[in-house]
């Protein structure tokens, strides 16, 4: 059994809406019915993205004893892309066009395209990558072991098709700022706040009197 | 107003973070008796003022105490990337945090404990680590806005980070 990551990059998602129980059958009926498809032999340009988990990179299965870490729930988003290569296009391509001793026209290179598209991608292996993924639900917080915006784009589609029910909210300054314990007043204010313009200083020997600094901290409008 | 327009914020949040070491030290109360330690390590990164400007990085040796760094703040420049070592007791955690986007990037949690002696003990104390780190990181995240998202702010602490940052 692989055991959880000691490091890496994450990012934090918070959830409006409490997700189904995790030791529910709802829970992981939720999970198998968005786990993870092969493409392994699609004769198309396809992104596939669904869950999986670490014993089992197939999704077709998400063992409790793998999956329970007590503090939260670990699974694994696997998003596999099949492309066409763009090395062989070229080769094919370039082939083609010494054979007709011109360059191929716009309609001529879409169709070898097509055509290469069905001879070769059945013989292509997609592209395969395999994200982490921590939700503690007593929290109402998910850890995506990702910081790109396409991963966590992917992921974001993913979560909604399979909790449809539960807000998945950015764990960005602002989202985070309303989980921390600040006031009701405060919480007001957070929507208005305004970036405190720092003031510009030239180079002198003293700090600048209070007065000085007070004007300059205007916060903009 | 929500999401991308508060990004500001945890570029605040940073340039306080250092501001508070600087003048009170690295020890924060989390309350209920907790405690975390908190230092910036090897690593800055500066927003710039206006799209015009150049994002400044600073890498290796002690930035904070730069030339570089303290002109960045004189130009009153906020932190956008911090490489941070924060301690609660016996656990060190390694994070670079992003104030842009409150991303974690470069985590090291804590060495394994002599209780892990599988693979499922080790994802279980790794799995509790992670959400520990986070659950520190917000709370002094908290720490911060109490003092930012008061009425008088800018008139006290606002006013003495200012006098900090141009000194």
């Amino acid at each position: 059994m692989a055991s959880l990551r000691r490091g890496g990059s994450a990012s934090a998602f918070f959830l409006g809406g409490d997700l189904p129980d995790p030791q529910s059958e709802a829970f992981l009926a939720a999970l198998e019915r968005q786990r993870f498809r092969t493409i392994e032999d699609a004769a198309s340009e396809e992104t596939s993205v669904g869950w999986v988990c670490a014993d089992d990179p197939s999704g077709e299965s998400f063992p409790r004893e793998t999956i329970d870490l007590d503090a939260a729930i670990w699974l694994q988003v696997r998003i596999d892309k099949k492309k066409l290569p763009a090395r062989w296009v070229a080769i094919y391509r370039a082939a083609a066009e010494r054979a007709a001793g011109r360059r191929l026209t716009g309609k001529e290179r879409k169709a070898l395209k097509e055509d290469l598209a069905d001879k070769l991608l059945p013989r292509v292996l997609p592209s395969v990558s395999i994200v982490d993924v921590l939700l503690d639900p007593a929290h109402r917080r998910v850890l995506l072991f990702s910081t790109s915006k396409a991963t966590r784009d992917e992921f974001g589609t993913l979560f909604r098709r399979t909790f449809p029910g539960v807000e998945l909210l950015p764990g960005d300054a602002f989202h985070w700022a309303t989980r921390t314990r600040i006031t009701a007043e405060q919480r007001r204010y957070l929507d208005e706040v305004a970036p405190v313009k720092w003031p510009t200083q030239r180079r002198t020997e003293h700090a600048p009197p209070a007065e000085t600094a007070r004007d300059a901290i205007e916060v903009d409008a | 107003m929500s999401g991308d327009g508060h990004a500001f914020l945890g570029e605040e949040f940073l340039t306080w973070l250092w501001f508070r070491l600087d003048t009170a030290g690295g020890d924060f109360d989390l309350g209920e008796g907790r405690s975390v330690a908190v230092a910036i390590d090897d690593f800055l990164a500066f927003a710039p003022r206006d799209d015009d400007e150049t994002e400044q990085t600073l890498r290796k040796g002690l930035p904070t105490h730069s030339q570089e760094a303290r002109a960045a703040l004189r130009n009153g420049r906020r932190l956008r990337k911090a490489k941070l070592i924060v301690a609660e007791g016996p656990l060190q955690y390694g994070v670079t945090l992003d104030g842009t986007t409150m991303g974690l990037t470069g985590i090291k949690l804590p060495e394994d404990s002599e209780e892990c002696e599988s693979a499922a003990d080790r994802s279980r104390e790794h799995a509790a680590n992670f959400l520990r780190l986070h659950d520190l990181i917000g709370q002094l995240y908290g720490l911060f806005l109490a003092d930012r998202l008061r009425p008088d702010y800018l008139s006290t602490s606002g006013e003495r980070q200012a006098q900090w940052m141009a000194s």
